[in-house]
């Protein structure tokens, strides 16, 4: 089936399996490596994109799911100069990543909540519960927590 | 010092490359066929179907190994039972792989796997040590299901436990956990003539290829592995696995780039665990409150394949804790069971050793009616080095610094004021824990030394390479910082190449927390015979002697002379560095409180001082110290991999079925650090990435054991981790309900 969405801005239309998940298609079909696939069931959140500007877990939708919707992944958080996001930077700055598996899920999950509201990063126990939706298995999520709160004030 | 990360700008746009990223024109997916049956006979294995499948190129089986040499062995043990690569007539742990299917893509793959007919005929298993034990016949036809019995120490004199004051004796388990790196293991082969090239989400790249070479009978000089990001490893991804054996006998056949991404399931199923021991301690001590004497029994649950049969003799060399004991004696059985292959985790070995001696210490605290922290004071080794019974010499610290510094974070009076308030007037029962450790870091001999050489180039960079490889740990950032800093040149100057078995010639990995101590040191050293080099060949070239020739920041100058020392490029120095190991060590502390209905455990402060000798980036030590914490914490209240009466595994809903710790389960945190040197390596430096492992479980369940004991009727010997409301539940009310 032709599905067509809009992709970090730009249109685009795929040819697919209905079985295949909208993760499999922006990796293998679009090239989106940077959605990153932890679990493929639903857990860990790594492969959380923004659709429609909603962080979901790209594992768990149907490519057909998002027909004629926007899609952000975190090629998409980059200005067009090569600006980084103000959560790019902190999460650097406050050492928000090892290994950096996890990362472009907490961006795009942070990213979408901070969005839609700002104010979600001053309440500690809103924060966690959160972050709590994805998992990092190497920081301890401190720098995670701190990042969130960097770019807010950013 | 803390570095702004050199790694973190491919990383946060989505630019890294991992395995599965990679784009290699041709590649094949690769599925494996698992049974989730822990033991049966393998009666047969209908290919025929899934050969005949759209996009499906092979289907392997064992039949198809005949020129295959076993799978490596990574502990040197006799008389070990050979490791197919995959099964050929026995099916020994679940998820063990009977085939492999390699297809256009992994969703054909997968529909291909689906349809191998294996006939199984299934007998009964062996989940743990004690079974296995108690079996009728061995695991492997021919073989001893012990497939190691060590003791360390001196058994303790039977004069000594009939002199103490007090002897206390405790069965501890330590549960079987998966590592769960978020990247699980990943590989891709590209046959070349007479070769491969070898992608590989890998901790030792230079074993991968030697182990890689003996297995399909190539030089090793014809396999090249090359490690590109990781995500994650944690002692999971050392070994030559039989998957990477058999990818790499596909790519070679079918002559064509071959990848297999371990997903999730297949992890939880079939990849390495970590502990897994059930252990026996017995502890004595004098009316003062001196530890006089250790014993420890450990039956290790080693899985079907005894690939880390050495790491349970860790527990052993540890079971003298942090304690001056004059008596510690340690076996050690390494026990085949009908699960996956027990293996390195975080900590490996130290963890479990560090778990049974702190438990102890309380139980003998508490039949002695002594403080807990008193007791681990007057025990405390105070002289270095020291020459433990079972075998290890400490090198430096101070012990008692470092339980000081906790005590000051912890504030124990202000919460023991707190318990007996609570336990007068009622409330949640609120319990106090601590736990000392020490640890080892840099491995054992044999990883004891790595390789690094610095070149200077034409351009006036410089390339430093060493036999480490990153998963994760900030070596971009950090190993460039220390050339440089020995070069007196700007850290952009120095690039860093490691993780590729054609650039650096050898090297042991990143495991064992050995990077800094033992890679840093070796780049150090290579770092200062670069700059000797360069004298020697100005002072050739300008026909002076080398002591007039100075060094400045990549300028040599001897009188009116100077000259960049890019402009003596090419110009290289290796440096080979070796050492003992060096002992981490530190103290935690727990408070926490229990809800009495619902038997969930709430860490209301969680305390880690520890002494990482010389620390060079402190915000890279701080990130290992809060990343093992977290996995402590995981240990001591989450993490279990359940099996069933066979060694099934019982995590049917994956990752919801394994409960890692989120960002909403990290209680407040007080850390701090002490510094003392390390005395055998020119940094200082012991390994930082283990110790919360380490410390915190012991400290968790010394707290809770704490609060159950001011609870009539609580039975705190019934508390086992990890400790789920379910289990402190029913310690709680004694068993009793
Ligand atoms: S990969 Fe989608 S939630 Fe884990
Ligand atoms: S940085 Fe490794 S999983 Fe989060």
């Amino acid at each position: 089936m032709r599905i067509g969405f809009t992709l970090d801005g730009r249109d685009v239309a795929v040819d697919v399996e209905p079985r295949r998940t909208l993760a499999d298609v922006l990796r293998d079909d679009l090239g989106q490596t940077g959605v990153h696939l932890g679990c493929e069931h639903g857990v860990c959140g790594t492969c959380t994109v923004l659709v429609d500007g909603e962080p979901v877990r790209a594992c768990l939708q149907l490519t057909a799911q998002v027909a004629r919707r926007h899609v952000r992944t975190v090629a998409g958080l980059e200005g067009p100069d090569g600006a980084l996001d103000p959560l790019q930077e902190a999460f650097s700055t406050e050492r928000g990543l090892q290994c950096g598996f996890c990362t472009p899920g907490f961006l795009m999950l942070l990213r979408g909540a901070l969005d839609e509201d700002p104010t979600v990063v001053d309440d500690p126990a809103r924060l966690d519960a959160l972050l709590a939706s994805n998992l990092c298995r190497c920081t301890g999520y401190e720098g995670i927590r701190n990042a969130a709160r960097r770019a807010r004030d950013s | 010092m803390t570095l702004a990360r050199v790694e973190d700008r491919r990383l946060v746009t989505g630019r890294g490359r991992f395995v599965a990223d990679l784009v290699e024109p041709g590649c094949l997916e690769a599925a494996f066929v698992r049974p989730r049956v822990a033991h049966a006979d393998l009666a047969g294995l209908d290919v025929t179907v899934a050969r005949s499948m759209p996009g499906v190129h092979a289907v392997l089986t064992a039949d198809d190994l005949g020129g295959v040499d076993d799978v490596p062995a990574l502990f040197g043990g006799d008389d070990l039972p050979p490791w197919r690569p995959l099964v050929v007539d026995r099916v020994r742990h679940a998820g063990e792989p009977v085939a492999c299917v390699v297809a256009d893509d992994r969703h054909r793959a997968e529909d291909a796997a689906g349809a191998v007919v294996p006939d199984l005929r299934e007998l009964p298993g062996r989940p743990d040590a004690a079974t296995a034990l108690a079996a009728d016949a061995p695991l492997y036809d021919g073989h001893r299901d012990v497939v190691l019995d060590q003791e360390l120490g001196e058994p303790v004199a039977e004069a000594t436990w009939a002199d103490a004051a007090v002897v206390v004796e405790t069965d501890l388990r330590q549960q079987l956990l998966a590592p769960t790196s978020l990247e699980a293991r990943a590989i891709l082969v590209r046959p070349e003539p007479g070769g491969l090239t070898v992608w590989c989400s890998h901790q030792y790249p230079h074993a991968l290829r030697d182990g890689l070479a003996a297995a399909l009978g190539l030089d090793t000089g014809a396999v090249r592995v090359v490690v590109p990001d990781v995500g994650g490893a944690f002692g999971g991804k050392s070994p030559t696995f039989p998957e990477y054996v058999v990818v790499a006998v596909a790519a070679q056949r079918l002559r064509r780039p071959v990848r297999w991404v371990e997903d999730r399931t297949e992890a939880l199923w079939a990849a390495t665990r970590g502990r897994g021991q059930a252990q026996r301690l017995r502890m004595a001590a004098d009316a003062e409150g001196r530890i006089t004497a250790i014993d420890l029994h450990v039956d290790a649950a080693i899985g079907a394949h005894p690939v880390g049969a050495g790491i349970p003799v860790q527990t052993g060399l540890a079971a003298s804790g942090a304690y001056a004991v004059p008596e510690v004696h340690a076996r050690i059985r390494a026990v085949l069971t009908t699960t996956a292959p027990t293996f390195a985790y975080r900590g490996a070995g130290r963890p479990e050793a560090a778990y049974a001696v702190e438990r102890g210490v309380d139980l003998l605290a508490r039949r002695l009616g002594l403080d807990a922290v008193e007791l681990r004071r007057r025990n405390l080794v105070r002289d270095f080095p020291h020459d433990t019974p079972t075998g290890r010499r400490y090198d430096s610290g101070d012990y008692a610094a470092a339980l000081d510094r906790a005590l000051e974070l912890l504030e124990p009076d202000t919460w023991r004021a707190e318990q007996a308030r609570r336990r007068d007037e009622g409330g949640r029962p609120l319990g106090v824990g601590v736990a000392c450790y020490v640890e080892r870091s840099g491995g054992e001999p044999g990883i004891l030394e790595e390789y690094a050489v610095v070149e200077a180039r034409g351009d006036g960079g410089f390339v430093a390479g060493v036999g480490t490889s990153s998963t994760g740990q900030s070596h971009e950032t950090v190993f460039p910082a220390l050339v440089a800093g020995v070069l007196g040149v700007a850290p952009d100057r120095v690039r860093l190449v490691e993780g590729d078995t054609a650039a650096v010639p050898e090297g042991h990995g990143s495991f064992a927390s050995r990077s800094l101590q033992m890679g840093g040191a070796a780049l150090h050293g290579a770092a200062g015979a670069l700059v000797v080099a360069a004298r020697e060949r100005a002072a050739a070239d300008w026909g002076v002697d080398v002591a007039h020739v100075g060094w400045d920041g990549g300028t040599l100058r001897s009188g009116e002379r100077e000259t960049s020392v890019a402009a003596l490029a090419p110009l290289c120095a290796e440096h080979r560095f070796s050492s003992p190991p060096a002992f981490p060590y530190g103290v935690y502390g727990a408070v926490v409180e229990i809800d009495p209905e619902l038997g969930s455990v709430d860490v209301l402060r969680l305390v880690a001082v520890d002494d990482y000798g010389t620390v060079v980036d402190h915000g890279v030590v701080h990130g290992q110290t809060l990343g093992s914490l977290t996995q402590g914490l995981g240990q001591a209240l989450y993490e279990d991999v359940p099996l069933d009466a066979d060694g099934v595994p019982r995590l049917e809903q994956g990752l919801l079925d394994y409960l890692l710790p989120t960002a909403a389960e990290i209680p407040p945190l007080r850390l701090d650090e002490t510094a003392v040197p390390a005395p055998d390596n020119p940094l200082g430096a012991k390994g930082a990435g283990e110790a919360g492992c380490i410390g915190v479980p012991p400290a968790v369940v010394n707290a809770v054991a704490d609060a159950l004991d001011g609870v009539p009727g609580a039975d705190p010997s019934l508390l086992a981790m990890p400790l789920t409301p379910a289990t402190v539940w029913n310690a709680l009310w004694g068993g009793a309900r």
